[in-house]
């Protein structure tokens, strides 16, 4: 039991800070909140960092320590420092500031939780406690966008997390046990296994915002704090997609599951990108591209178990994705929230605008920079599960994706069209008033940004070597 | 002041001078001519008073540029400074109607003055220099009048026949220089074996282009277009003289095959052009192939091994030749033309020119005691005492005969006949130099003993039959006056006169063996150079062409697939949006259908699997 309780060292001390930080916040001191929660994420990294290389269950396989888990926090809790950097920068002074970094904070812990689940509760616990503080961190601008996009997500919400505890019920059923690894058990009985799979597809393809259950996602990156939408749109998806690895090692391959899950992919991939396509607001296309990221994140769910590489090829992308989205966020927080704001910021701020075509170029995966690395992986680990359809499939989307992204590049390097727009343009910007201020928080999120995309892109061979 | 100096200097001074002030050249050209006369004059004072000197100049690291006054240097260093003063007096006259008088002086006296570096010159890289500038001042004084027709091919053909020619003294001094070591002429000289047979054909080579020898004579008859002061002094002491010069000064390097090659070359050369002046029907041009034809003679005598009796009657020649070119020029501005049918009976108009003229005919035809017997004479004797006695000394007596041959019919030409002469300006100038030259082409050969006695080298006599060559060179020269006097040429020459007319042009001469063919490639080249371009062109147009299609076909082929492409892509991002609709109802049902639609599919594989 105590071998245990030192294998979960990260998220105990996690939830201290959680407690921690709510008495701060108690207190009115929401500068205490941020520092805790600073300190108390970097603990729970450094504390991460022992536990590389362990390989086993804690609490009767429950919650599992392995790679994968212990990379997602690697990757998670910094990610979340980086957010809360943003989250402060965009609302500091205001009255629920403090709050806004503990539900981020419990957040981060139910991805954590979720990367490592063994276990069916778990993997409730982890979505509800997810989903419960997304819910308010998606309202808490207090406004009528933010309040509706905060009323679809929990309404959705709802609806797949039950939907998923019903099926799970059926596993329960099927195996007497909660533990996903006692699927194997339902060998003999496919039809249950099936509506289980069926039953957690719908629940984490919420939590991941897979196509068709993506609707919440683009309302609520609009509606919430731009910093929130980061948050959002990077770590509970991250979660979610270790979950759904951890379930998918364990079932029985009765079913076709990996070919669903192929398909669900190509859906995503394909249905983010053509509707990121037509946007005209940053955040709206950033949150479809987001979605179509959270596609190939499925190649790599699709190869578990059928290719080594799998696993290494989600960690990698996971991390990249991380730090080329935030970066993306963190620009676009500076920079401004359409894209007609976006023209000429090349040239007005060279390191900015070079900044954010990295990270585009690199959402796009071009070589040499981090995206790549990720998708090269990933398709790597497709091809060598058979997947060679799939793969071609996302690499045409990859050239769509260019396409969507250069929709912001090339306009940063334009002058400001004609006067006839610039009316409109102005009326805009004064509705979104984008952070104009010199923000020294941000610049910092987007050079560690940079720096990561850069250095994963270059480090690529050391980082495999690190995880073999 | 060193007077090597003063004779090089003067005369290139005052061709500055002459340059700067752009007036009185006469005056300035005088003065120049007579200061670098004086200096000679001095120089060979010393030489007879046993004392050489050598003015040693900075010029490459271990290769100091060296000018030096030998016997042999001074004495021809004089002779230039000689026929240059009194040619540059005649020329005051000569020239008194001309324009451009301060052209025609500074380059004379830059000739002048490279003509004396020339003979000064101790090393091979000054000689070269001063062969050059020889060569390049002698086109710019033929093509003096540039803008009479011809003149200026005249002009150009004897630079590149000469130039061509130096290639041989180029390669000569390469070879002499890095086998000796040492620039210096006379350290070069000991240079034996077949480097020296090399050496010795090269120079041979230069010499014949620079001499007019056969069969590079050609330019030397077109160089005529000049002014007749210039031929005089390019004939007689400077340019045509500076091949003979170069061997003369050799010779003791020179091997017995070189030599040979070298009496054979004059040797032919004597003849050839002898008997083109026979056949010639223009003064000018007749003097110009007599004087390949005394060259020639000289080179027999160096063939023969004897220099010394080439150099006397390269200085009796000087005297001579310009004489008869001076008196011509008299001749030709009476008549304002050098054909011989034109000059008839000038003799009786200008008798006094004329006298002149015979005496220095008469001298050239090796009539004693002018100073033409003598060194005629040291020449058969010479070729007599040869080893190769059958070979040289027909070309000696053949030359002899030829040289009375064709002057008693230029005389004969001359004093014969009706013809109208104009009055001529500055004939007292004229006259002045033509006297001074005539007076020493008689009395020459009296100072031949003083010459052999300071060059240290005595003239072969044969001990058996002393009188023989007298008789043999006197009989050959008596019979060819006598004959160039009595018989007309058409009876001389015969069937080859046309021949020699043309110049005894083999197959057309340079013209058809050379020029042609060159021209025939240069043009070839040009053709093939247009083909080249006009196919560059073709390739750039038919680049072009294709580029244009290349575009139509982006533009209307893949270009429109691509715009196609993305525009049913955007519709289909459009549609895609559609389905976002807001409404959450609509989107859960979208949602639910969906997920049937995948549980339907799932069971059905299942069916399948089972």
């Amino acid at each position: 039991m105590g071998h245990d309780l030192a294998l979960l060292i990260p998220e105990i001390i996690i939830l201290l800070t959680v407690v921690v930080a709510l008495i701060a916040e108690m207190l009115r001191f929401p500068r205490t909140v941020l520092t805790v929660t600073i300190i108390g994420l970097l603990l729970a990294t450094a504390q991460t960092l022992p536990l590389l290389g362990v390989d086993t269950g804690v609490f009767g396989g429950t919650f599992r320590v392995d790679m994968l888990s212990v990379w997602a926090k690697l990757i998670l809790l910094p990610a979340t420092v980086l957010s809360l950097l943003l989250a402060r920068s965009e609302l500091a002074g205001s009255d629920r500031e403090g709050t806004v970094y503990i539900l981020v904070c419990l957040v981060s812990l139910a991805s954590v939780l979720l990367a490592g689940a063994g276990d069916s509760m778990l993997l409730v616990l982890g979505i509800l406690l997810s989903g419960l503080a997304s819910f308010a961190l998606v309202a808490c601008p207090r406004n009528d966008i933010a309040t509706e996009a905060a009323m679809k997500f929990f309404v959705f919400a709802s609806v797949t997390t039950s939907v998923m505890i019903f099926g799970l019920s059926y596993w329960f059923g099927g195996t007497g046990s909660t533990l996903f690894s006692e699927l194997a058990t339902l060998q003999t009985k496919p039809v249950i296994a099936v509506i289980g799979l069926m039953a957690v597809i719908i629940g984490l393809g919420y939590k991941a915002s897979l196509v068709p259950f993506h609707f919440w996602a683009p309302d609520a990156y609009e509606g919430a704090p731009l910093s929130i939408a980061a948050y959002l749109s990077v770590v509970p998806k991250i979660g979610a997609i270790m979950a759904f690895a951890q379930i998918v090692r364990d079932i029985p391959m009765v079913t076709a599951w990996s070919l669903i899950i192929a398909v669900v992919a190509v859906l995503t991939m394909t249905y983010g990108y053509l509707a990121a396509l037509v946007q005209n607001n940053v955040v709206r296309l950033l949150a479809y591209s987001s979605i179509a990221q959270a596609g190939y994140f499925l190649l790599g769910v699709v190869a578990v178990g059928a290719s080594p590489l799998a696993l290494k090829s989600l960690i990698v992308f996971a991390a990249a994705y991380a730090a080329m989205n935030l970066g993306a966020f963190a620009v676009v927080m500076q920079a401004g929230r359409t894209l007609e704001t976006f023209y000429g910021i090349g040239r007005k701020n060279p390191a900015l605008g070079v900044a954010m075509v990295v990270f585009l170029l690199s959402l796009a995966g071009i070589p040499p920079l981090a995206g790549f690395v990720g998708k090269f992986l990933l398709f790597g680990a497709a091809i060598d599960a058979g997947f060679l359809w799939l793969t071609v499939v996302a690499i045409l989307n990859s050239v769509l994706s260019l396409a969507v992204y250069l929709r912001i590049v090339v306009p940063m390097y334009q002058r400001r069209r004609d006067s006839g727009l610039s009316a409109a343009a102005a009326d805009i910007k004064s509705i979104n008033d984008p952070v104009t201020a010199p923000a020294p928080l941000i610049t910092l999120v987007w050079i560690i940004a940079l720096l990561s995309t850069l250095g994963i892109g270059l480090a690529a061979q050391l980082l495999l070597g690190q995880l073999g | 002041m060193n007077l090597i100096a003063i004779a090089i200097l003067a005369p290139l001074s005052m061709a500055l001078l002459t340059m700067l002030l752009r007036r009185q050249p006469a005056a300035l050209a005088l003065l120049g001519a007579a200061a670098g006369l004086l200096a000679s004059l001095g120089l060979l004072t010393d030489a007879f008073n046993g004392r050489g000197s050598e003015l040693i100049l900075p010029g490459l690291p271990d290769m100091p540029l060296r000018l030096v006054a030998t016997p042999l240097t001074a004495l021809l260093s004089t002779l230039v400074a000689v026929v240059c003063s009194l040619v540059m007096v005649y020329a005051v006259g000569y020239m008194k109607k001309d324009n451009e008088k301060v052209r025609f002086f500074a380059t004379l006296l830059l000739f002048a003055s490279a003509m004396q570096t020339l003979v000064l010159a101790g090393d091979w890289i000054l000689l070269l220099s001063a062969w050059e500038l020889i060569g390049l001042s002698s086109y710019l004084l033929i093509g003096f009048w540039y803008s009479k027709p011809g003149v200026k091919t005249a002009a150009t053909r004897a630079f590149l026949v000469t130039r061509s020619a130096d290639l041989g003294l180029y390669i000569a001094t390469f070879i002499l220089v890095t086998s000796a070591g040492s620039t210096d002429i006379a350290a070069t000289l000991d240079t034996r074996g077949g480097l020296a047979v090399a050496a010795g054909l090269l120079l041979l080579i230069a010499a014949m282009g620079k001499s007019a020898q056969t069969p590079l004579h050609d330019w030397l008859q077109r160089a005529m277009a000049g002014p007749t002061p210039v031929s005089a002094l390019l004939h007689s002491a400077t340019l045509v003289a500076a091949g003979a010069i170069l061997l003369i000064r050799t010779a003791p390097m020179l091997p017995p095959e070189t030599l040979l090659v070298i009496g054979i070359v004059g040797g032919v050369t004597t003849v050839v052009t002898g008997l083109m002046a026979l056949g010639e029907s223009d003064l000018k041009r007749m003097l110009a192939a007599s004087t390949s034809s005394q060259y020639g003679l000289m080179l027999v005598a160096v063939g023969a091994g004897v220099p010394m009796a080439a150099l006397l009657h390269l200085i009796a020649h000087a005297a001579i030749k310009s004489s008869l070119f001076l008196g011509a020029g008299v001749f030709q501005h009476s008549r304002d033309s050098t054909v011989l049918d034109k000059l008839r009976g000038i003799g009786r108009d200008r008798p006094k020119i004329f006298s002149g003229f015979v005496l220095a005919a008469l001298a050239l035809a090796g009539v004693p005691p002018l100073s033409g017997f003598f060194s005629k004479d040291a020449i058969i004797a010479a070729s007599m005492n040869s080893a190769n006695i059958w070979i040289l000394l027909p070309f000696a007596l053949a030359g002899t005969l030829l040289t009375g041959s064709y002057m008693a019919r230029a005389l004969r030409l001359l004093w014969q006949g009706n013809g109208k002469s104009r009055s001529v300006d500055g004939l007292a100038w004229m006259g002045a130099g033509l006297a001074g030259l005539v007076f020493l082409a008689i009395i020459l050969g009296a100072a031949f003993p003083a010459v052999e006695s300071l060059l240290g080298a005595r003239l072969p006599e044969n001990s058996q039959v002393q009188f023989l060559p007298v008789v043999l060179g006197l009989s050959a020269a008596l019979c060819g006056l006598a004959l160039g006097w009595f018989v007309p040429v058409h009876r001389l020459l015969g069937p080859l006169l046309p021949w020699s007319r043309q110049g005894f042009a083999i197959a057309g001469g340079f013209d058809n063996l050379i020029i042609r063919p060159v021209f025939f490639i240069a043009r070839t080249c040009e053709k093939l150079e247009r083909l080249l371009y006009e196919s560059v062109l073709a390739t750039g147009r038919a680049g072009l062409r294709l580029g244009q299609a290349v575009r139509l076909n982006d533009e209307q082929g893949i270009d429109g697939i691509i715009f196609s492409f993305v525009r049913c892509m955007v519709n289909l991002g459009g549609k895609a949006r559609t389905l976002q609709s807001g409404l959450i109802h609509k989107e859960l049902a979208i949602s639910i259908v969906a997920s049937a639609m995948i549980l339907v599919f799932m069971l059905i594989t299942l069916l399948v699997y089972q």
